[in-house]
């Protein structure tokens, strides 16, 4: 998160990818650095040790969220 | 916050500290995605640069961005050097970035 | 006057002083201001002796703790130092220690968070050990000490409190280990024949200092067998040479404790740290196949590897990428043939080391604000 608020305080639209079992340290983080309107980009958990065709799965789950971030419709 | 017994009470002690945090506000929203610049900030966690790169290629191949910028940080869970963070804002108009895992 | 952003429980209005003759180490557990453990209720002229011990200045922001990012005022540090039943004079110990520990180079904020089991280990040099009453002998790194334990337990209350690193909240470790409780020893300058630690990094011996390491707990090593060095060495480096220790596939710091009858033989041998360092270096490491697992999972590169190590099969690949990565410390009892291992988490922390009383080395070791990153 840090990095994705330091870019968003320099003007950068900014998708950050979390699993959703990293969603709460994502939002208490955001929280604790004062931009509670930073919204995450959120996947399926785990990320690690997945197949080739999950992979791909959770990119898509990026493509739809990380758009919706950028334009503000998230 | 340290409170002082008075009558009829026990002194108790809050052992937190309190987090003060400036507000800050998002960057204003991009009003459409086709040719800008995006920046992908990988930070080296397991399977992250496949994620970003299968990500960047569908989004790029949804919405025509004007270039894509692939960044890697010196270290997960550290924070990106400044050095990087300057160059980055300087030259893109997007960041997508993972992973929190 | 609380900022409401971060949630937690309970609010500040949800600390209104209990009614007189309410059990205290109750109430203190039913907050969740407990790291499992009874606490010691602080009363003013408890929280009074620790600030004193700090140099007063209640409001004084010693640092931040994250992933919370907490303020560490001296009265928040003199209330946890409190709680963990320390006496005042550790105070200084401890407050070096945080310093330290939230030093940008040890990141303590993936320390926190990360699934690993890593806890922050404390080793203590210098005057300060004895002048304390910490125990650098016989089971060092527990139990028995007043010193020992309520120093890493205060270090610990504060990472929960402050740092916010509850378990299972921000704090994601799978396994956490008996470590999390407390983790802090002294090096036993003493009964050792090697110069201290401290010494060996820039420091004059007089001076105190806190060493932070995010670590993995002791894996012990038994030998013996061996009376030369190389046969005891051996044993520790087959301790490190496993595939399953996060140095071996995250690279960074490790460290090693040399139980005094250990240290007393390689010594004889006209044996030096850097000596027993670059042995312990140059004689352990894994294959690359077997950290691999042979491919049979996909083609691995390894990214957290230093780029210089080959990644062909056979390849040998390190431990940790230098001698210099390996912390050795003398500590524990007269009696036992006993060393240990100790991995850390990998380069994504650097150990650092710090001078209690924040002063810099006198071969101006490279440190930042009399912190130093090893």
């Amino acid at each position: 998160m840090h990095d994705a608020i330091s870019l968003e305080k320099l003007g950068l639209p900014a998708a950050v990818v979390v699993t959703e079992e990293f969603l709460h340290e994502a939002e208490v983080q955001r929280a604790a650095l004062g931009m509670d309107g930073l919204q995450p980009v959120v996947i399926t958990h785990p990320l690690s040790s997945i197949s080739a065709a999950e992979i791909a799965e959770r990119a898509e789950q990026v493509v739809a969220q990380a758009q919706a971030i950028w334009l503000g419709r998230a | 916050m340290a409170k002082t017994t008075t009558g009829g009470v026990e002194a108790v002690y809050d052992p937190r500290g309190r987090v003060d945090a400036a507000a800050a506000a998002i960057a204003p929203r991009a009003r459409q995605l086709k040719g800008l610049r995006l920046a992908v900030l990988d930070n080296t966690k397991w399977n992250a640069n496949k994620l970003l790169r299968q990500s960047l290629k569908r989004l790029d191949e949804e919405i025509g961005f004007a270039a894509v910028n692939y960044y890697r940080k010196e270290s997960f869970s550290k924070v990106a050097a400044p050095e990087l963070v300057g160059e980055i804002a300087a030259n893109n108009d997007l960041l997508l970035t993972a992973i929190g895992d | 006057m609380e900022p409401a952003a971060v949630a937690e429980l309970p609010r500040a209005d949800e600390l209104a002083p209990p009614p007189q003759g309410t059990d205290l180490v109750e109430w203190y557990f039913a907050k969740g201001f407990s790291d499992g453990f009874p606490v010691v209720p602080p009363t003013p002229a408890k929280v009074a002796a620790m600030l004193a011990a700090l140099g007063g200045e209640p409001e004084l922001l010693e640092c931040r703790v994250p992933p919370r990012w907490g303020g560490l005022t001296r009265e928040v540090l003199a209330i946890n130092l409190v709680l963990a039943g320390c006496l005042p004079d550790y105070a200084p110990v401890v407050r070096a220690a945080l310093l330290a520990l939230c030093d940008t180079a040890f990141n303590l904020n993936g320390v926190q968070a990360t699934t690993h089991m890593a806890a922050p280990l404390l080793v203590v040099n210098g005057p300060v050990r004895k002048i304390i009453g910490m125990n650098a002998g016989c089971n060092v790194f527990g139990s028995g000490n007043r010193a020992n334990a309520t120093i890493g337990r205060a270090i610990r209350l504060i990472l929960l409190n402050v740092g916010g690193g509850w378990p299972g909240d921000l704090d994601k470790s799978t396994l956490g280990h008996p470590g999390k409780y407390t983790y802090c020893i002294a090096e036993n300058e003493e009964e050792s024949p090697l110069a201290p630690y401290h010494v060996e990094h820039g420091y004059a011996a007089e001076q105190s200092t806190v060493f932070l390491l995010a670590a993995e707990p002791p894996h012990s090593v038994t030998n013996h067998v061996a009376n030369d060095p190389e046969g005891i060495l051996d044993s520790i480096c087959s301790a490190m040479s496993t595939i399953a220790n996060n140095n071996a596939v995250s690279s960074g710091h490790c460290a090693v404790v040399l139980g005094p009858e250990h240290a007393r033989t390689i010594a004889k041998a006209g044996w030096k740290r850097q000596d027993i360092r670059a042995y312990l270096w140059m004689y352990s490491g894994n294959r690359f196949r077997d950290l691999a697992f042979d491919h049979r999972y996909g083609k691995i590169y390894n990214r957290n590897l230093p780029v210089w190590y080959k990644r062909e099969p056979d390849s040998r690949i390190p431990i940790v990428p230098s001698p210099d990565h390996i912390h050795l410390f003398v500590a524990g009892g007269n009696a036992g043939r006993f060393s240990a291992f100790i991995p850390g988490w990998g380069h994504m922390t650097s150990p650092v080391l710090r001078a209690i009383d924040g002063s810099v080395g006198p071969d101006g070791a490279f440190c930042v604000d009399g912190t130093c990153a090893v």
